[in-house]
């Protein structure tokens, strides 16, 4: 269940524009952030709340990159496999953070703190190889930085 | 090293946004106050009409075309779009100018918005563009605070309202019609027009939609006029700065803000810092990966819209990615073809059907199965792909095009030897 | 009007004709999968590639995406435009299962037809398959995705030309998946639809899946008789069975498409259970027999007093022929005059309906979707004519206002305004919605009793204060508008409102306006049931006749009234007094269980027969197949049959119009072909409308407008329109129809059981409130005959002051009387779970 605040910050926005269609993927965005994951039941209320249908929420849910229909991880770290990455690495980033969390590309780690996908371009070429955890960008990565990082997100977790 | 007139990235922070208080000492809403007070919407449309400013997005679509095309007697609420989806692989620019100072973009839109009696101003941005989408919905604030947005800018009877709009994350969704329809709540697929979004746009309503560098360049425009904009280009053809996003095998790679129309090997030597100790320039993409890799031979050739359409190829959102003698080009059209085929909105068939095919045909290549008769089947599959129903597939088409008119050799090598010639 | 040149051939077309239509005009059929006449061009397939070679556009180019202009030169044949269209196919074919063998499909695909005829043959692609899961869609249609060609056709026709919202497109690129968020029933009642526009095999028809392919079929055109609208469609029939049933294009009724209760609504043509035999005294016997036995009966009362004593039902769901055949038989052989309705005020509800359907008002199903402004009054489109509810949705979708004033919970699938009020205030509404949008000034020029009428309308002030705003804004809207249409319901409105909503249609001709009006009328054949009706007769009168000792035998042609009638006990008892019972059906009944003589008739797919729909136009339809027991039955499940010989089993049943021909004179009984043609001769002495009216055989496709013969309908009611009655703390009952469930043919059908619901009542929010009742409430009514219990749903979407009882067929519901029905709001007591 949606808590009263979330709802009411929602439905607040909602009844201020014209179109409430407008604002579907903010709406699945905060109640992702909430739930972890668009779950079935946020689709639901996603819908009710935009007067959509479950379906038209799920078309545009399905759509997006960064809407996740399935459970992921705290922390969904998305590389960047995308030309000047790929150039610069990308392979041996990807390689290296699934022996560090031990999952394959798409997976979850055990702890439940990291899920690792690709992506395509995340405009950082000029930091590349990049990637992002909850869409905000590490850039240059080696090894040791992606240590540092994923040390940095298991201490605050 | 020849320093170029800092245009848009003027005042440029290494490690953070220039604040309103610096843009308005640096004649920052300059512009603005004069078109509110002394020019008509007309006056400011031929003003960028005269500069020859031509969009940044890629399309290089005239923009004071584009703001005429909006009827006078169109119906109201009217739209005005900014698009900051930057999803072109290897394009970065707008990124880098909104961390720089996006009030100059917004005045832009606020002057843009004014030609066309626009009251809903809407930015649309990616979601790795978090900290952006943060900063412009505070600086927005920040302008509205100070009068340059909202009812009555400025004592004028000029009123608009700007909001930030994030997108959940597609490269079409940077496509004009894909993101209205992103921005209606719809799924982003294309709408062909007629009608134009300037007569029938976000809602129904007329929308002009321009990109973020595209909307920054006005305020100078305006401030400095049309002569002065032109002759900031260094080829007759040209007309402004132009925003270069370079990348790979360099040794600086960023943003540098050069004359449209600088030499390539200018930017790459003596901008971008030359190549690394051992790599030689093999190709380029001159554009993002929607346009054909550009071979040694035009290694000097002048970079405005005009002289890379003079080659068969494009200067899309000057986002230069380069390439030396050990890149496998049909390992990198592998890549940035599956980047296509996984983004295709897939609405229709040579896109949604074909790119995977082409990506099948590629990966056997690249693997050392391929057959001579892959070749022809490529070629046709390149040609098709421009009977798609958008600009997606012919950007798609391109690296693969290309490389087989400028690279054929190397895809005959990998049928030839049975192995990528580049791997061990 | 641009001309265009396509393979050297030159052809004006309409400015806006895309170049796909107008090489369609000259009878070339370019490739699409996406293209839809009725869907319009999306561009989305890529198969309709051609070549132009000269004019304001050049190269390959999709000619569904271009409109034809002058100097177009178009080439379909053209290298280029050919090697890409068979590109875009082998495209669409890399992932196909290639499952043609077991398709339903197969036979009757664009997909095959496209493959075959665009030269892809030759598998190059050597990578894996995608594959997708289906879902399950409910009982009517099949999903088979790893089918789909991504042509968007199915959401198109679901949500924009439906506007219904549970199917769609999901993922995208390559992945994009259609169907449902969940698995589940499809909430469309048109979602059958779905299997006819598919150009492959991911939806299809459910209850006929693996029975044949469609060149097995005998496959003819035939018409819809599960409401008045009389949509168009095309059967199927094999092994002695309807087994499928899909759309016939209907230009001026229903288009491309049908619903769901109609689509499904033929399955009492071969239940097991169907009569097929001669009953008499609980034997079975020969139609001789049978006939026999009739005629003795009848002889009872061969003389001319007693003759009285005999009566004769038809019903609305006769041929056009039955039902005259029904009214010749009783007045040759001097019975009392036929009944074909329930009450005496559904008679006379039709006869003023029909009397008032001029030429220049009445305007078919496709007309409504151009109006700009239609106002229903005491009509519930979903549920008594499915198919309208998608052309009014094709006018809002074009800009139309829908206004609807009817005290049923109305739901549309599109965006209207619903005006709930009883049945008396309905009228009060619509008149000062008129009061307020026509200027008097422009009524200038009409007479005396039309002023007069006009000077008799509600005024705005009159109505609820609540309701002021709204009818003020519709005002403005009509107004504006220059195509209103009103439609009007004749069966639960009370006996003035069809006529006057003639009246308020002359009214706004007279303002300039160019006006439909189109009525919903009871049954497939409800209108010519109207017509050769006599007024202040009907089932209800022959009961008091049986009750008072003067009907002795009666005979049931077609016709139950046990299904509707809302007083069964009363109903009941007088068949029981009855001497004799004799009923003639192609069901069985519960009345046909009840007949001391019983004969089995045809259906409409046997026999065929015209129909004439709410708007008067008579359609006509040729038999389908030649009858007899479906193979499935008289072989067991086995098949072919054992039993071997030159007559077909069950195919005793002859066409009521045949049968009732024996019962008159003792002449020798003519040819079904000049029975017919004498039905028709002396149709045409009864209304020389009918004249205008082709005998079955010769009926063209768009059928014939049935128009009365010109006389002295009474424009311009005299009595007041009607006001509100204030109905004492009272509620008002109403038994009323659903889309699925309550239609005595398609309630026949087993896979339509699950769409049908369960039963429930509805009442008003308020009301509800007052009695302490809340939605999902178990309550009993205590009407006249008894209790009726049902859940409660309570909504604000109705009028108050009443209650609205689906005729659910789980639902003991005739319990009222035969007029009005009134409960207190005591008699309404919440029951525990
Ligand atoms: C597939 C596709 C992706 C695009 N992505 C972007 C984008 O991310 N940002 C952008 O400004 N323009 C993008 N464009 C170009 C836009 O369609 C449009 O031409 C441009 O935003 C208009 O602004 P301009 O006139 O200022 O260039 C894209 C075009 C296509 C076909
Ligand atoms: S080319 Fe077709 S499938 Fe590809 S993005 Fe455009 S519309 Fe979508
Ligand atoms: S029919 Fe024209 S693109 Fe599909």
């Amino acid at each position: 269940m949606l808590p009263d605040k979330l709802k009411k910050t929602l439905e607040k926005q909602i009844a201020h524009t014209d179109h409430p269609r407008e604002l579907v993927v903010d709406a699945m965005l905060a109640l992702q952030d909430h739930y972890g994951y668009l779950s079935d039941a946020a689709v639901e209320e996603a819908a009710s709340l935009l007067g959509m249908s479950a379906l038209e929420v799920e078309e545009l849910a399905t759509f997006y990159t960064f809407i996740y229909r399935e459970p992921v991880g705290k922390y969904v770290i998305h590389v960047c496999d995308s030309l000047i990455c790929w150039m610069d690495g990308y392979e041996s980033v990807k390689n290296y953070l699934c022996e560090k969390l031990n999952i394959e590309v798409g997976g979850t780690s055990t702890d439940g703190l990291f899920t690792l996908l690709p992506v395509c371009c995340i405009g950082y070429c000029d930091q590349a190889p990049a990637m992002l955890i909850n869409r905000k960008v590490y850039g240059d990565l080696t090894p040791e930085k992606i240590d540092q990082i994923l040390e940095k997100f298991r201490s605050e977790a | 090293m020849e320093t170029y007139p800092q245009i848009l990235l003027e005042n440029r922070k290494p490690d953070r946004i220039i604040t309103l208080k610096e843009y308005e000492q640096n004649s920052g809403y300059v512009a603005l106050k004069e078109t509110l007070k002394q020019h008509s919407e007309s006056d400011i449309i031929q003003m960028i009409e005269d500069a020859n400013l031509l969009g940044r997005g890629g399309a290089a679509f005239p923009t004071g075309f584009k703001l005429k095309t909006v009827a006078a007697d169109a119906p109201f609420p009217r739209y005005l779009v900014c698009n900051a989806d930057e999803m072109e692989p290897g394009t970065f620019k707008d990124r880098v100018l909104i961390h720089t100072n996006p009030h100059m973009m917004i005045e832009g839109m606020i002057i843009a918005g004014y030609t066309i009696k626009a009251e809903k101003g809407i930015i649309f941005i990616r979601p790795e563009y978090e900290s952006g989408a943060k900063i412009l919905e505070r600086e927005v604030r920040r302008a509205q605070e100070a009068g340059y947005l909202g009812k009555n800018i400025l004592g004028s009877d000029y009123s608009l309202e700007i909001v930030v709009h994030r997108s959940g994350g597609r490269y079409i969704c940077g496509e004009v019609t894909a993101q209205l329809n992103a921005m209606m709540g719809k799924r982003p697929n294309p709408m062909q027009p007629p009608p134009y979004p300037t007569e029938k746009g976000v809602w129904g309503l007329p929308t002009v939609l321009s990109n973020v560098e595209t909307f920054a360049c006005i305020p100078h425009i305006v401030r400095q006029g049309p002569d002065w904009f032109k002759g900031l280009a260094s080829t007759d053809t040209g007309a402004g700065t132009k925003l270069f996003c370079i990348s790979g095998r360099v040794n600086r790679p960023g943003v540098y803000e050069l004359p449209m129309g600088i030499r390539l090997n200018e930017i790459i030597e003596k901008y971008a810092g030359g190549m690394p100790a051992g790599s030689e320039f093999k190709a380029c993409l001159p554009g993002g990966a929607s346009t054909g890799f550009l071979p040694k031979a035009h290694y000097d050739i002048e970079m405005d819209f005009e002289s890379l359409k003079k080659v068969g190829n494009r200067l899309g959102t000057g986002a230069i990615m380069v390439f030396d003698q050990n890149t496998c080009l049909v390992d990198a059209t592998l890549n940035l073809t599956e980047f296509f085929a996984r983004e295709s909105c897939g609405w229709c068939t040579p896109c949604r059907e074909g790119l995977p095919y082409v990506c099948d045909l590629l990966l056997r290549l690249e693997n050392g199965d391929g057959e001579e008769d892959m070749i022809p089947i490529l070629e046709d599959m390149g040609k098709h792909l421009w009977s798609a129903y958008c600009a997606f597939a012919p950007g798609a088409a391109a690296p693969l095009q290309s490389l087989l008119i400028h690279f054929r050799e190397e895809v005959e090598e990998h049928i030839g030897q049975k192995k990528c010639p580049f791997k061990q | 009007m641009p001309t265009i040149i396509i393979d050297d051939r030159e052809i004006e077309v309409a400015p806006g004709t895309k170049v796909i239509e107008a090489a369609e005009q000259l009878g070339i059929m370019i490739p699409r999968f996406c293209y839809h006449p009725a869907l319009g061009s999306v561009g989305a397939c890529r198969v309709c590639a051609v070549k132009f070679l000269q004019g304001p556009f050049k190269g390959v180019q999709m000619s569904c995406m271009v409109d034809a202009q002058d100097d177009m030169v178009v080439s379909t044949t053209d290298k280029e435009a050919v090697a890409f269209r068979k590109y875009v196919i082998e495209c669409l074919m890399l992932h196909h299962p290639h499952d043609c063998p077991v398709c339903d499909a197969g036979g009757h695909c664009l997909l095959q037809d496209m493959t075959v005829s665009g030269g892809h043959g030759i598998r190059r692609y050597l990578g894996k398959k995608r594959t997708y899961p289906d879902q399950y869609l409910g009982p009517l249609i099949q999903h088979e995705m790893n089918r789909c060609i991504h042509c968007y056709r199915c959401s198109r026709f679901y949500q924009d030309f439906g506007g219904y919202h549970d199917l769609g497109a999901m993922q995208s690129a390559n992945q994009t998946y259609f169907g449902r968020f969940e698995e589940g029933i499809l909430e469309s009642p048109f979602s059958g639809n779905l299997i006819d526009i598919c150009p492959t095999g991911v939806y299809t028809d459910k209850p006929s899946r693996y029975f044949g392919r469609r060149w097995d079929y005998e496959r003819s055109p035939s018409l819809c008789i599960n409401c008045s609208l009389g949509c168009q469609t095309v059967v199927s029939c094999r092994y002695r069975k309807v087994v499928r049933q899909e759309a016939r294009l209907s230009e001026s009724v229903n288009g491309h498409f049908i619903c769901d209760r109609g689509r499904y609504g033929f399955f009492y043509n071969s239940l097991a259970q169907r009569p097929r035999s001669c009953i008499v005294d609980d034997q079975t016997t020969s139609v001789d027999q049978a006939l026999a036995a009739v005629k003795q009966k009848l002889e009872t009362f061969a003389d001319k007093d007693r003759a009285q004593a005999v009566a004769c039902a038809g019903s609305t769901r006769n041929s056009l022929e039955t039902l005259a055949m029904v009214k010749h038989v009783c007045q040759t052989n001097r019975w009392q005059p036929p009944a074909y309705f329930e009450d005496a005020a559904a008679t006379y509800k039709l006869k003023s309906a029909i009397s008032r359907l001029e030429p220049d008002l009445t305007v078919s199903l496709r007309e409504i979707e151009s109006a700009d402004f239609i106002a229903v009054l005491g009509a519930d489109p979903l549920n008594e004519a499915p198919m309208l509810a998608l052309a009014l949705r094709q006018a809002q979708r074009k800009g139309a206002t829908v206004a609807v004033f009817d005290p049923r919970p109305i739901f549309l699938p599109f965006e209207f305004k619903h005006l709930p009020a009883n049945l008396d205030m309905i009228q009060t509404d619509l008149g000062a919605l008129l009061n307020a949008a026509l200027e008097p000034a422009a009524l200038k020029k009409l007479d005396g009793s039309a002023r007069e009428f006009y000077a008799s309308l509600a005024t705005v002030k009159q109505i609820s204060a609540a309701r002021q705003a709204e009818i003020v804004a519709l005002a403005e809207l009509l107004k504006a508008s220059q195509r209103p249409i009103i439609v009007c319901g004749t069966e639960m409105v009370r006996r003035q409102t069809p006529a006057l909503a003639a009246d308020y249609a002359l009214l706004m001709q007279a303002a300039g306006k160019s006006v439909g009006l189109f009525y919903v009328m009871p049954g497939a054949n409800g209108f010519a049931a109207g017509l050769l009706a006599d007024e202040d007769v009907s089932v209800e009168t022959l009961i008091a006749g049986i009750e008072k000792g003067s009907i002795k035998m009666l005979i049931l042609v077609e016709s139950n009234p046990l299904w509707q009638f809302p007083d069964r006990h009363r109903l009941e008892q007088a068949l029981q007094q009855l001497e004799v019972l004799v009923v003639m059906d192609y069901i069985n009944s519960e009345v046909a269980q009840k007949a001391d003589i019983f004969l089995p008739t045809t259906t409409l797919y046997e026999t065929g027969g015209v129909y004439v729909n709410q708007e008067g136009r008579a359609q006509g339809v040729k038999p389908a197949y030649q009858g007899g027991i479906p193979i499935a039955q008289t072989g067991h499940g086995d098949h072919p049959p054992r039993v071997y010989g030159t007559e077909i089993p069950g195919a005793e049943p002859q066409a009521a119009w045949q049968l009732l021909a024996h019962l008159i004179g003792t002449g020798q009984p003519l040819t079904a072909e000049d029975l017919r043609a004498e039905i028709w001769q002396w149709l045409a002495k009864i209304d020389s409308g009918f004249k205008a009216l082709p005998c079955v055989a010769d009926i063209q496709p768009q059928g014939a407008r049935f128009f009365q013969a010109p006389h002295a309908a009474e424009r311009f009611l005299r009595e007041r329109p009607i006001g509100g009655a204030d109905n004492d703390g009272q509620l008002e009952v109403m038994a009323v129809e659903m889309t699925f469930g309550t239609e005595e043919l398609s309630a026949d059908s087993a896979c339509l059981k699950a769409l049908a619901g369960s039963p429930v009542i509805f009442m008003y929010s308020s009301d509800a409130k007052q009695l302490n009742l809340t939605d999902g409430d178990r309550v009993s009514v205590e009407l006249n005959g008894g209790a009726v219990e049902a859940r409660l749903q309570v909504t604000a979407n109705m009028a108050a002051g009443m209650l609205i009882i689906p005729r659910h067929k789980d639902l003991d519901w005739q319990k009222m009387n035969t007029d009005k029905t009134f409960v207190h709001k005591d008699q309404i007591r919440k029951l525990k779970d």
